[in-house]
């Protein structure tokens, strides 16, 4: 029987250690039902870690995990049948083709009516049902993990890093069916370390480094209240617009191209220098504003690039 | 245990069997290889014939009856060799392992000892032999046996201990037919053993264990759908060996229920076992090289191949702690011997066997990663 809990996903002080390695640091966060909730974190900070003890394939050294109001220790056989995994690095049986994959996953969830045709299509792999695993691409295999992932119309998906290692083009597939999902009103526990694909689709992220959540809020929320300031850049006509920016209190920066960078805290910032400048008759070339992301805030908030690994430091996913 | 998962997860292993084309190849071709070999091998070890080089000195008529008597006994094909010829340059040159030597007074002697009664008279035939040759002392105890014989002859006294052979069984058996279910018994340990060592090192490694371990797929479910896949793939390639050994062989053996109860013992006992081997030995090179480690003790000391008198006292205790060698002998008994007593205790021996591996090896399979 389903009952309905307001988090689809509960995790109190969870902590696991491999030997002497805290991989996962005494962490807390809930997933409401029907949020798209991202794990964002370089590699090596802890994600998959965490997600494969919430989807039941780990167990976690302490801490209270639970899903759907179970406990992933003890209600493991109960919580499966209700839960969509598609695990990092996901790979199936070379030689059976597409249908008959999904056909195997939902015998193996004993449904006699799987809409094996209608997850063909949210995927759009119905043309490639008769192909074999082995043939098919790296997007295309992703797809396909996916589709099996909700062959149990599962009420909380679990997708850890589901577009690493695929080209743009694949990756941009691979975020439509996910946005298809967040339509469909589905609960996905994500994990990425592409914070444009945190960015596109997470309701919240958190930003995991080195096994303890650093950060959690909505992206907007995220970038808003960590963010540093706004970058104006000016190109203008001569060296008077300096002065000008100069004399308001800023601290304009003169590039080699001859370019002025101010930073501004807010838009306002940006509308009183345009006016200081057209009324001290100082033309401009060009102008743009830069806004800051979320590569930015996690820069900010632990010191390393988002793509760069854990400043080389040996971790465990 | 739930049917309908196992059959799902036992019509993908078949679709993927049946699409290997090789494995295919293999899991049919190699035990029939091994029937032809091993077949042709023991088929004629009942009426053996060695090569035996004869150089006769003295060539007489006399001399010539030794080669004839010596090949009329059916254990030698005679080559002779030219009397002017250094027999032991012959036997290095030609790769020979004994000549026997008809000295040049053979028939002088002969016709002396028997005339005149000369208890002097007598000849010497010799060997020359490459003491390094396994089969050269076979050899040589047949010819001191024919020489005996002949011996005896002479003396015009009938033997007084004689010898007469009474056959425990009712029929002659061939030494091919002792070999078949052993054959059988191996293929089968073989495939399964390596079926599920690689099967299963390979999925995990490919992360489709883990992909499983979400699913509500249960060990007990996985490991019986294993056995039956090893057990259609035994049943398979038993039966092509079978149509081989009746079509090459012509062998007469029994096939009755016993056949399928020592296959499915066989099969639950090494699936089993590899399970077990599984989750002890992660990766699968190493996985391959335990299971090696289990199959050639076996493979060779379980009696698959040889008859365990053959073997020295120890080997023969030891082989009796080893499953296979109750799923060789109990085959043995009811394909061969008719003993249906000693296949049911021995079917009871590997089937408390084979239920304890199922069991530890369902505990040992672990699908979540870490504690």
């Amino acid at each position: 029987m389903t009952t309905e809990v307001e988090h689809a996903i509960e995790v109190e002080n969870l902590k696991k250690l491999y030997g002497n390695l805290v991989a996962v640091d005494d962490i807390s966060f809930n997933v409401r039902q029907g949020e798209v909730f991202a794990f964002l974190g370089p590699n090596g900070a802890g994600k998959t870690t965490t997600v494969e003890i919430v989807d039941t394939i780990r167990r976690p050294t302490s801490g209270k995990v639970r899903v759907l109001g179970m406990d992933v220790r003890k209600e493991k056989r109960d919580i499966v049948p209700r839960i969509g995994v598609l695990p990092q690095g996901f790979s199936s049986f070379d030689r059976i083709t597409v249908r008959e994959t999904m056909q195997y996953y939902s015998r193996l969830f004993c449904l006699r009516n799987a809409d094996i045709d209608g997850l063909m299509d949210l995927v759009n792999l119905k043309d490639k049902a008769k192909e074999q695993y082995m043939k098919l691409s790296g997007g295309l295999k992703q797809r396909l993990g996916i589709a099996i992932a909700l062959v149990n119309n599962p009420e909380v998906v679990f997708l850890d890093e589901p577009t690493t290692g695929l080209d743009p083009r694949a990756r941009r597939e691979v975020w439509e069916v996910l946005l298809g999902l967040k339509k469909e009103g589905k609960t996905v526990f994500l994990t990425t370390h592409y914070m444009e694909e945190a960015e596109l689709l997470a309701d919240t992220v958190a930003i995991i480094s080195r096994g303890k959540i650093i950060a959690m809020d909505s992206p907007a929320q995220l970038i808003e209240s960590n963010a540093d300031n706004l970058v104006l850049t000016l190109h203008p006509v001569d060296e008077k617009a300096f002065e000008v920016v100069w004399k308001m209190g800023f601290e304009p920066v003169l590039n080699n191209h001859k370019n002025i960078n101010v930073r501004v805290e807010r838009t306002d910032d940006i509308r009183k220098i345009l006016n200081a400048l057209k009324d001290a008759g100082a033309s401009l070339l060009s102008m743009d504003v830069r806004k800051p992301n979320l590569e930015q805030v996690f820069l900010k908030l632990t010191g390393e690039a988002l793509n760069d690994g854990a400043s080389g430091e040996k971790g465990v996913e | 245990m739930n049917l309908r998962v196992v059959g799902a997860n036992l019509v993908v292993s078949i679709k993927i069997f049946y699409r290997e084309k090789t494995a295919m190849f293999f899991t049919t071709t190699f035990p029939i290889l091994l029937i032809l070999v091993f077949g042709t091998i023991f088929m004629d070890r009942d009426k053996v014939s060695f090569n035996l080089c004869v150089q006769d000195l003295d060539q007489t008529e006399t001399s010539a009856e030794i080669a004839k008597t010596l090949a009329l006994t059916g254990k030698f094909k005679i080559t002779r060799v030219d009397p002017a010829i250094d027999a032991t340059q012959y036997a290095k040159n030609n790769k020979v392992n004994i000549v026997l030597i008809i000295p040049k007074d053979y028939e002088r002697s002969y016709t002396q000892y028997l005339q005149f009664d000369d208890p002097n008279a007598f000849v010497t035939i010799t060997y020359v032999y490459d003491p390094s040759s396994s089969s050269v002392v076979a050899k040589m105890q047949i010819l001191d046996m024919v020489f005996a014989r002949m011996n005896q002859g002479l003396s015009g006294k009938p033997s007084f201990v004689r010898t007469a052979e009474i056959s425990i069984h009712t029929r002659e058996y061939r030494f091919v037919e002792f070999f078949i279910p052993g054959i059988i018994a191996m293929a089968v340990m073989t495939a399964s053993l390596f079926g599920t060592v690689n099967v299963n090192t390979e999925l995990r490694q490919k992360g489709i264990i883990r992909k499983l371990s979400t699913t509500p797929i249960t060990h007990t479910d996985w490991i019986l759908s294993n056995i039956l896949y090893q057990f259609i793939l035994a049943v398979i390639s038993t039966t092509a060996m079978l149509v081989v050994s009746y079509a090459v062989f012509d062998v007469k053996l029994r096939i009755n229920a016993w056949l399928p109860l020592f296959i499915v013992l066989d099969v639950f006992t090494f699936v089993g076992i590899g399970m077990i081997l599984t989750r002890i030995v992660k990766e699968a090179q190493s996985a391959t090289a335990a299971a090696n480690a289990i199959m050639f003790p076996m493979m060779f000391l379980s009696g698959s191949f040889f008859p365990l008198e053959m073997m020295p006292g120890f080997l023969q205790k030891f082989a009796r702690t080893l499953p296979l060698y109750y799923v060789n002998e109990g085959l043995r008994a009811s394909m061969v011997f008719n003993d249906n007593l000693t296949a049911l205790s021995y079917s009871a021996i590997i089937g408390t066997f084979a239920a304890m591996v199922f069991i530890v090896g369902i505990m040992a399979t672990k699908w979540e990663e870490g504690t």
